[in-house]
């Protein structure tokens, strides 16, 4: 087995480790899993590329840093496919965050704010 | 008060559409009918956690029992009060159901509401320059007043105008988010993507829930050659290698170039013993393969793989290797 190999062996033990598996996987037998054969296919970055171990300990980084559990930012990378992980890597600080309808209110607040301190509006000198 | 309504309007985006949003995209027959998923579930949010809140209404409307106090360890994100599509995505798979991302259309969207599915909802509620980003799950419309169905937020029931709803989702890309039980076909399904869905769900070790949706790409797809490689792929790992020699050969005949189920079916082969038909596969493989093709690298190390364990005198030899070990 050469070097690739081996270290695709290692983070599909660290995959298999962390995923919630509904049963016990077996051993591979270097089998060329579907993800794998599709990017292939399609002339993508061969999965050893996009899949450096490096890579998911950076997002895992990232996420600790956005305030995950460290523990818990290990489960959410193994969930993550190598794709979704490079998407994510980097990103993390700017891609859409759906929050909540709280925040709206808050943003007409500080317009309603900005306008009645211009003086357009006098909403609130009438309380 | 008439200033509140024009930031009200300013922020939010006011309805600007003339028409109807909604009818051009129902269908001819019945144009008027409201469809209302009125079982799916609901969870207000607390604080900034509505991502984990419509998750967990769509994973329960597919027959999980997860709540949204268990979902937010797994995709809350505290420095960005919020929730990311792709975590919510990764979380689906961990609760072994199929995530599918909808075609960014309307009348898809629509037609999803009409085959009984909630669809998890990206909008952006605020300005484009300055976005407030919100997830909400749309349960059914009303076309008699041009009106979308959410559970959103604290409200379990929220009608929102469509043009409004159209205006938010289509700001924050018309993203939409099905959650399958494995096996399970959207209503307007693109092979490719559904099979990379599986594909995924296999990645992360979710195999029973990848074969299953495998089961279902092979009988609607028999040609699709992927989808077989995946149905062995996880039968492989479900313990049936046997089974999954058979969807090999399956692949094979879809795609007979097809470099990665060959490469499977070779390991296979060489498992059982039967190394003059591994070999021979992989030699066929290696023929008929362009030069710069990806897996050739990987098919000539399975070969080296083979040709060590044929040399080791301690490997049993199938018997049935002549019945079933011939070419596809």
């Amino acid at each position: 087995m050469n070097s690739k190999l081996t270290r695709k062996a290692g983070l599909y033990a660290l995959i298999l480790q962390f995923a919630i598996a509904t049963f016990p996987p077996m051993a591979l037998a270097g089998l060329i899993q579907t993800p794998e054969a599709i990017a292939a296919q399609q002339q993508e970055l061969s999965r050893q590329q996009l899949s450096e171990a490096v890579v998911r300990e950076d997002v895992q980084q990232q996420l600790v840093e956005l305030g995950v559990d460290p523990a818990m930012a290990l489960e959410r990378i193994a969930v993550l496919t190598d794709a979704e992980i490079a998407q994510l890597n980097h990103r993390i600080d700017n891609l859409p965050a759906g929050a909540g309808v709280l925040e709206v209110i808050g943003v007409v607040f500080v317009v309603l704010l900005i306008l009645e301190l211009v003086g357009v509006t006098n909403i609130f000198s009438k309380f | 008060m008439r200033a509140i309504g024009v930031v009200m309007a300013l922020v939010l985006g006011g309805c600007t559409g003339t028409g109807p949003v909604l009818s051009p995209h129902l269908p001819a027959d019945s144009p008027g009918t409201a469809v209302e998923l009125r079982d799916t579930p609901f969870f207000a949010q607390t604080d900034y956690q509505c991502g984990p809140a419509a998750l967990a209404m769509l994973l329960q409307a597919a027959g999980s029992r997860v709540t949204p106090t268990d979902l937010v360890p797994a995709v809350y994100l505290p420095g960005r009060q919020g929730s990311l599509q792709l975590e919510l995505i990764a979380a689906t798979r961990r609760h072994g159901r199929l995530p599918y991302v909808i075609e960014p259309l309307i009348s898809v969207l629509l037609e999803e509401l009409r085959a009984g599915r909630p669809v998890l909802v990206l909008l952006n509620l605020g300005l484009r320059s300055h976005p407030v980003w919100h997830y909400a799950v749309a349960v059914g419309y009303l076309p008699d007043t041009d009106e979308i169905i959410l559970r959103s937020g604290t409200t379990r029931r929220k009608l929102m105008a469509a043009a409004r709803f159209m205006k938010t989702w289509e700001h924050a890309g018309a993203w939409g988010l099905l959650v399958l039980r494995p096996g399970e076909l959207p209503a307007r399904v693109d092979p490719g993507a559904y099979i990379r869905a599986a594909a995924d769900l296999e990645s992360v070790g979710q195999f029973r829930a990848a074969h299953q949706t495998y089961v279902t790409a092979t009988a609607r797809w028999p040609d699709n050659a992927t989808a077989w490689l995946g149905l062995g792929n996880t039968r492989y790992q479900m313990g049936n290698p046997g089974e999954a020699e058979q969807a090999f050969r399956q692949a094979l005949r879809a795609d007979p170039g097809y470099l990665a189920a060959y490469n499977n079916l070779a390991m296979l082969l060489a498992e059982r013993g039967c190394y003059p038909a591994a070999l021979d596969a992989l030699d066929h493989a290696l023929e008929v393969s362009q030069p710069g093709a990806a897996l050739r690298g990987t098919l000539a190390e399975t070969r080296q793989e083979v040709l060590q364990r044929q040399r080791n005198p301690g490997n049993q030899v199938d018997p049935a290797c002549n019945n079933s070990g011939e070419q596809p």
